[in-house]
C-alpha cells in the first residue's frame, strides 16, 4: 500500500512530565468488558508483543447505553440478535419514511455505509464500562454553556468553514479520536511497530499518530495539537498510550484542551485486539469515564481517504448558506414593499 | 429461561426504536441539500469521480424540450464500495441510471444520490460488506475471510 499520505509530524521533546494516569476502571467492569485472554501474543523481532496489522472496530454497540436499557448491562444471545435486527432496520438508509428532512439526513443508499452489523462479542449494551450506568458522566456547568454556544453556531448558516465541524473540514476523522469510537464507515486502523515507536494510522482522514515509547516527556503545555501528543509504554503485554496537549477546537464530545486520554491495546488472541480507553477532563465532565471495544483482525488493505482535495461538500455547504441568506433578504425586501 | 428485567425480546424492539442515535455522517446533508427540492432524474453516466470524502457521479439528463442538463450527484465514500468489490469499472459512462434525491441549496445542478437505481429498479451497487474481519456469520452478505 502507498504511504505517501503519511504525514510525519515533527516532534519536539521538552519539559512537562506525563500526567498521572486517570482513575482505573473497577476490576469487575474490566473483567466483564474483556474477552477471555489466552496464550502468549506473537512477538516482534525485538521482543515486544506484535500488534501490527489492520484492525476493524466497526460495531453497532453504542458508546452509551440507551436510556431504555438502564440497568441492563449484558444482552442474552437472543436479545443481542434482536438488538442488531432492530438497530439495522432503524438505521437502514434505504428506507424513505419519516418525511423529507429525515430523508435528506439519511443521505445515501446503504451500500455507501459501513457501520458494522454486530454488537461487540461481550454483548454489552454500551462500550462505556465505567461509570457502571454505561453513560458519559454529566457535563460541568461550564461545559454545558460551551455546548449551548456551539449548538447555536451550528444552527445558523455558516459564515465560513470555521463554523463547521472538524470532520467536515477534513481536519479530524469523526471516529479516530483519540479515543477511537466506531462510526459510519472507515472503521479501520493499522498499527505499525519499530523499535521505540508505534504508529497508529486511521483510515478516516488518514490520521497517523507516531507514538514514541522511550519514556520521553510530553510536549510543553504551550504546544497544542489537533490530536494531542501521544506517548506510549508497555505494561506487561499491553501497549498504553497516554495523550495530552490537545487544542480546545479538538472538541472530543465537548472536551477542552485539558482532555487527557489513556488508551490500552492488548492482543487477546490472534484475531482480536482489545481496545480500552479512559478519558478525563475536569473542565468538561464531573468524573473520568472508560470504555472497551474489541477490534477484529481485518484482511486490509487500508484505503487512502484524501479528504480535503475532494471536499466539494464544503463548497456546497457554504454556497448553500449564501443562497439561503440571499433568499431571506429578498423575502424581507418584498415584505417591506 | 431467565427473566429479562425489561420484558420479552419482542418488547426490546419497540424500546430500541425509541433509543435513537442519528445516523451521523461526514457532513450535515441538510446544510448542503434542500429538503424542499426533491428531484428525480433519469440520466446517462458521463463520469464517476472516485474521490473522497464523497464520490460524485456525473450524468447527462435530457429535458422534455431536448436540452441536456449536466448534473453532479453526490454519493458516499468510495472506500466502502472498494471493500464491497466494486472498482472504477463498475459504473461506466453510457450507463443509464435513475437518481432520486434532493437538489443543492444554491440551486446549481447538483443533488445527493439519495436513492440510486437502474431504470428497472435494481440498486446501483449491491455487494458483500466488510473489511474482511471475521464476524460471526449471521449476516449472509458478509464476505468470507
Amino acid at each position: 500500500m502507498s504511504h505517501r499520505f503519511l504525514v510525519f509530524a515533527g516532534v519536539a521533546a521538552l519539559a512537562s512530565l506525563a500526567a498521572a494516569p486517570v482513575a482505573a476502571q473497577t476490576a469487575t467492569t474490566a473483567a466483564k468488558a474483556a474477552p477471555k485472554r489466552g496464550g502468549t501474543p506473537p512477538r516482534t523481532l525485538w521482543g515486544e508483543p506484535d500488534l501490527q496489522g489492520v484492525w476493524d472496530f466497526a460495531t453497532i454497540t453504542p458508546l452509551e447505553r440507551p436510556r431504555e436499557l438502564a440497568g441492563k448491562e449484558i444482552l442474552t444471545e437472543k436479545e443481542a440478535a434482536e438488538f442488531e435486527r432492530e438497530t439495522l432496520e432503524r438505521r437502514n438508509p434505504d428506507r424513505r419514511d419519516g418525511g423529507a428532512a429525515a430523508d435528506v439526513g439519511r443521505a445515501y443508499n446503504q451500500f455507501w455505509w459501513d457501520y458494522g452489523t454486530k454488537v461487540v462479542g461481550t454483548n454489552r449494551t454500551s462500550l462505556i464500562v465505567d461509570p457502571p450506568d454505561g453513560r458519559v458522566p454529566p457535563l460541568t456547568p461550564e461545559a454545558k454553556e460551551r455546548a449551548d454556544a456551539r449548538a447555536q453556531v451550528l444552527r445558523r448558516p455558516p459564515a465560513g468553514p470555521e463554523d463547521r465541524n472538524l470532520w467536515e473540514r477534513c481536519i479530524l476523522g469523526g471516529n479516530t479520536g483519540p479515543p477511537m469510537v466506531s462510526g459510519p464507515y472507515n472503521n479501520v486502523v493499522q498499527l505499525f511497530q519499530t523499535p521505540g515507536y508505534v504508529v497508529i494510522l486511521n483510515e478516516m482522514i488518514n490520521d497517523a499518530r507516531i507514538v514514541p515509547l522511550d519514556g520521553r516527556p510530553h510536549l510543553p503545555p504551550s504546544i497544542r495539537q489537533w490530536r494531542g501528543d501521544s506517548r506510549g509504554r508497555w505494561e506487561g503485554d499491553t501497549l498504553v498510550v497516554d495523550t495530552t496537549n490537545f487544542r480546545d477546537e479538538t472538541n472530543f464530545r465537548g472536551a477542552r484542551a485539558t482532555l487527557h486520554v489513556v488508551e490500552r491495546f492488548t492482543r487477546v488472541d490472534a484475531r482480536t485486539l482489545l481496545y480500552e480507553f479512559t478519558v478525563d477532563d475536569p473542565m468538561t465532565w464531573t468524573r473520568p469515564w472508560s470504555a472497551a471495544m474489541p477490534m477484529r483482525k481485518a484482511e486490509g488493505p487500508m484505503f487512502e481517504y484524501a479528504c480535503h482535495e475532494g471536499n466539494y461538500g464544503m463548497v456546497n455547504i457554504l454556497s448553500g448558506a449564501r443562497a439561503e441568506e440571499k433568499a431571506a433578504e429578498e423575502a424581507a425586501r418584498k415584505e417591506s414593499k | 429461561m431467565r427473566t429479562m428485567p425489561f420484558g420479552a425480546a419482542a418488547g426490546l424492539g419497540a424500546i430500541i426504536i425509541l433509543a435513537t442515535a442519528p445516523v451521523w455522517a461526514h457532513h450535515s446533508f441538510s446544510a448542503e441539500f434542500d429538503a424542499n427540492k426533491p428531484v428525480r432524474l433519469t440520466g446517462t453516466v458521463t463520469q464517476m469521480e472516485w474521490i473522497n470524502p464523497h464520490a460524485w457521479i456525473h450524468i447527462d439528463v435530457k429535458r422534455p424540450d431536448g436540452a441536456v442538463e449536466k448534473w453532479m450527484i453526490e454519493g458516499g465514500t468510495p472506500n466502502t464500495l472498494l471493500r464491497r468489490g466494486f472498482t472504477k469499472y463498475s459504473l461506466l459512462p453510457g450507463t443509464v441510471i435513475v437518481v432520486d434525491g434532493y437538489q443543492a441549496k444554491d440551486g446549481s445542478l447538483k443533488a445527493n444520490g439519495r436513492d440510486l437505481t437502474f431504470p428497472d429498479g435494481r440498486k446501483l451497487f449491491l455487494g458483500s460488506s466488510g473489511t474482511g474481519a471475521p464476524k460471526d456469520g449471521r449476516d449472509p452478505t458478509e464476505r468470507k475471510p
